[in-house]
């Protein structure tokens, strides 16, 4: 049977501020899936409840179908906000202990910290202290801590914030590797290009509440239909204004966006960039990504 | 060492029995894996603190510098008794009969000191010697003493107590060679010996004081020791943030526990290991530590050194959960510590008159200050078995009590960040 993680109903209020208002939703096996929202919408605190961190006042964290429990808990892998490790430990040991914590014998532990070390490029640091690593290799010894144990569920609170691109490029790897392999893989960000690039689906939140979710494909290609046109000597896009239907929604470097209504005939539309002057570019395209992400949270 | 034995041992028995009699209403059917589980994430949390604890430099730096005070402590006191002091020399001016000179050798004899006879000329000349030291006091002509400096109403040395004896005997010769008494009549008097003083309270107090004083620091400065460890390791497992990654693979508790337990075993390997060589020492060198009540009071000191910390460290660990930066540590660590403080000041205020005072009895029963009195108390022999029973249970029962507040502010306050966390605040609804 496919793991699967449901969020039923969560809600959590910090005195006269809400965190999370009645939050629901599935987080499945086999993809990656990018938890996205503003900051303060409550990312954090949902990722937290899930391993128990935070009290909830309503809502319940299911596993599986059955309630999440410390048991459960010792099987998921987790990435929090803000990093955290024993500064003074050797890192080979840090991670062997933290394996050993999840329930992996000594040998099993130390093993696999070896191997996430090698896979994540930092074997040689096996015998530093943490205090001693950059910051970017501490993040790649974090997300080793998250891994080692080979866990069902990954939880990871923006695991890219602060990598360089080929440290992107491997954990995004890592991701995509671990969510083929069955794992459910969830993780937060602000860099959109990086989610769009990485995850099959997104779960958008805002003030608490679920106001996005679904397949990225799915999302990029619902709504009204977007046309990029380029036309010689018009960088202003003054050709597309004032057409009925036709919305301009951004204009850059003599790329002019429109978005259409349904009724809007695209061939009428290509005869008036003609008009203008010589058509050097004109495409419908997909929604970013980032587009989705302003319509659902304003 | 019935006071031990016999409190631990009911001790240890009642808490297996009130541990199985709760696992069986708790958790009638208890899955073993869920138990296996606390046990080994408290276990490898135990061994991690033990094994970074035991290779920090402060830990050994600090073992070797306590084992050196104590090694001090013991072979001081004994390397004074053992010096032998120079002879003092008396300088006899004039005829000084052998019945007096006899009078004066038994006199040296009585205040532990031996003496040598020097031939003086003249009173002059003996004077001058005085003040080179050549000779420590004269004898004129059987009929007076001189010595360098005026005693004091306060001075109890050796050389003092001589001169004090010789006057006096010296005249009583005098005056019994003056009244013409028969031989018998005078071996009589000279064999007169002073009336027996006893007194009510033990005899053996004098000798387990230093003993008591040794326990009661090595006590304090362990549990401020280690309760720091304590307060300090947890408030940085906060601010490295790494509490957040172990919580979410171990229960508040099981940290806790694991922590407390693994520093808590630190503390009791260094100081056995201190009193095993403090013992092994004084065997050795023959000090007076291993005689009468002082390897009770050792014992003793062992026993409220584990219940001390047990009841400090919990306090401690939930006062590091509200902290995040070292200032907010040394805040918090002031008034912790002023329970301790006063019982150890207490302690050895007691220790150093010599008589235990209602004040340290009360003392004694109240955990905060108990790990302080209770010791001196037994160096005193004034307690019994069962009164120190009492004292061992009522701290175990409010260690229970005050473990189970602490994990409560633990769990409450460990994740929280961005300041200090106030206690109002954790008990608070807002903050559950």
């Amino acid at each position: 049977m496919a793991n699967v993680l449901h969020l039923e109903g969560l809600s959590r209020r910090f005195g006269a501020l809400t965190a999370l208002e009645d939050l629901t939703f599935d987080v499945p096996s086999g993809q990656v899936v990018g938890f996205l929202g503003p900051n303060g919408a409550g990312k954090t605190t949902t990722m937290r409840a899930i391993f128990g961190l935070t009290d909830l006042d309503a809502g319940v964290v299911w596993w599986n179908g059955g309630v999440v429990g410390q048991s459960e808990r010792r099987r998921f892998g987790y990435m929090p906000e803000e990093r955290g490790l024993y500064p003074g430990m050797l890192v080979g040991e840090q991670l062997t202990y933290l394996g050993r914590l999840h329930g992996m014998s000594a040998n099993a532990a130390a093993a696999a910290a070896a191997a996430w070390l090698e896979r994540l490029g930092i074997a040689d640091r096996a015998k530093s202290k943490v205090e001693a690593l950059s910051h970017g290799n501490q993040q790649r010894v974090q997300m080793a801590a998250a891994l080692l144990h080979d866990p069902e569920l990954l939880v990871l609170d923006e695991p890219l914030a602060g990598l360089d691109p080929s440290g992107i490029d491997v954990i995004g790897e890592v991701l995509a590797t671990q969510a083929r392999a069955g794992c459910c893989v969830i993780f937060s960000s602000h860099q959109l290009d990086q989610v769009e690039n990485l995850c099959e689906s997104v779960v958008i939140i805002d003030q608490g509440r679920l106001v996005v979710t679904g397949r990225v494909d799915k999302l990029a290609t619902s709504g009204p239909r977007r046309l990029v046109v380029r036309v010689e000597g018009d960088r202003s896009g003054s050709w597309a204004s004032g057409i009925a239907g036709v919305t301009i929604s951004e204009v850059k470097g003599g790329v002019v966006r429109l978005v259409l209504d349904d009724d809007v005939d695209s061939d009428s539309l290509l005869a008036l960039a003609r008009g203008a002057g010589r058509i050097t570019e004109f495409v419908f395209e997909r929604r970013r990504l980032s587009e989705v992400f302003r319509e659902a949270v304003g | 060492m019935k006071f031990v034995l016999i409190p631990v041992l009911v001790v240890v028995a009642a808490l297996r029995i009130w541990t199985r009699r709760r696992r069986r209403q708790t958790s009638p059917r208890s899955p073993r894996p869920w138990l296996t589980s606390i046990k080994s994430a408290v276990g490898l949390v135990a061994v991690r603190e033990m094994r970074e604890r035991l290779r920090g430099r402060i830990f050994k730096v600090g073992t070797v510098f306590i084992l050196v005070v104590v090694a001090a402590a013991i072979i001081i006191p004994v390397l004074h008794n053992n010096s032998r002091q120079p002879p003092q020399k008396i300088g006899v001016v004039g005829n000084l009969p052998v019945s007096f000179r006899t009078t004066v050798e038994s006199s040296a004899k009585g205040v532990g000191d031996t003496l040598q006879f020097v031939a003086e000329p003249s009173v002059k000349h003996a004077k001058v010697d005085l003040r080179s030291g050549r000779i420590d006091i004269a004898i004129i002509n059987g009929l007076q003493l001189v010595i360098g400096h005026p005693l004091s109403a306060t001075n109890s040395s050796v050389d003092a107590q001589l001169v004090l004896a010789l006057a006096k005997n010296v005249g009583f010769a005098r005056a019994v060679q003056a009244a013409h008494l028969s031989t018998s009549q005078s071996e009589t008097l000279a064999a007169a010996k002073a009336l027996p003083v006893t007194s009510i309270e033990s005899g053996r107090k004098r000798a387990v004081d230093s003993t008591s004083l040794i326990g009661v620091i090595l006590i304090f400065v362990m549990l401020s020791q280690y309760n720091t460890w304590i307060l300090i390791g947890v408030m940085e497992e906060k601010s490295s943030r790494v509490i957040e990654v172990l919580l979410s693979a171990v229960r508040p508790i099981q940290l806790l526990t694991g922590k407390v337990m693994g520093i808590g075993l630190v503390a009791l390997a260094q100081a056995s290991l201190i009193v095993a060589f403090a013992l092994a020492l004084s065997r050795a060198v023959g000090s007076n530590l291993t005689h009468g009540t002082a390897p009770l009071v050792l014992v003793s000191t062992l026993v409220w050194l584990v219940l001390g910390y047990a009841f400090y460290s919990w306090v401690y660990a939930a006062a590091g959960s509200m902290a995040e930066r070292q200032d907010q540590v040394q805040s918090l660590a002031l008034p912790l510590s002023l329970p301790m403080i006063f019982g150890y000041v207490m302690a050895l205020t007691q220790v150093s008159s010599g008589y235990p005072t209602t004040l340290l009895k009360i003392l004694a029963y109240l955990p905060p200050t108990a790990p302080f009195a209770m010791p001196v108390l037994v160096g005193f022999g004034a307690a019994t078995w069962w009164e120190f029973l009492s004292s061992v249970l009522i701290s175990v029962a409010c260690t229970v009590g005050v473990a189970r507040v602490a994990a409560t502010v633990y769990r409450r306050s460990i994740l929280r960040t961005g300041g200090r966390v106030r206690v109002r605040e954790v008990f608070s609804d807002a903050w559950r």
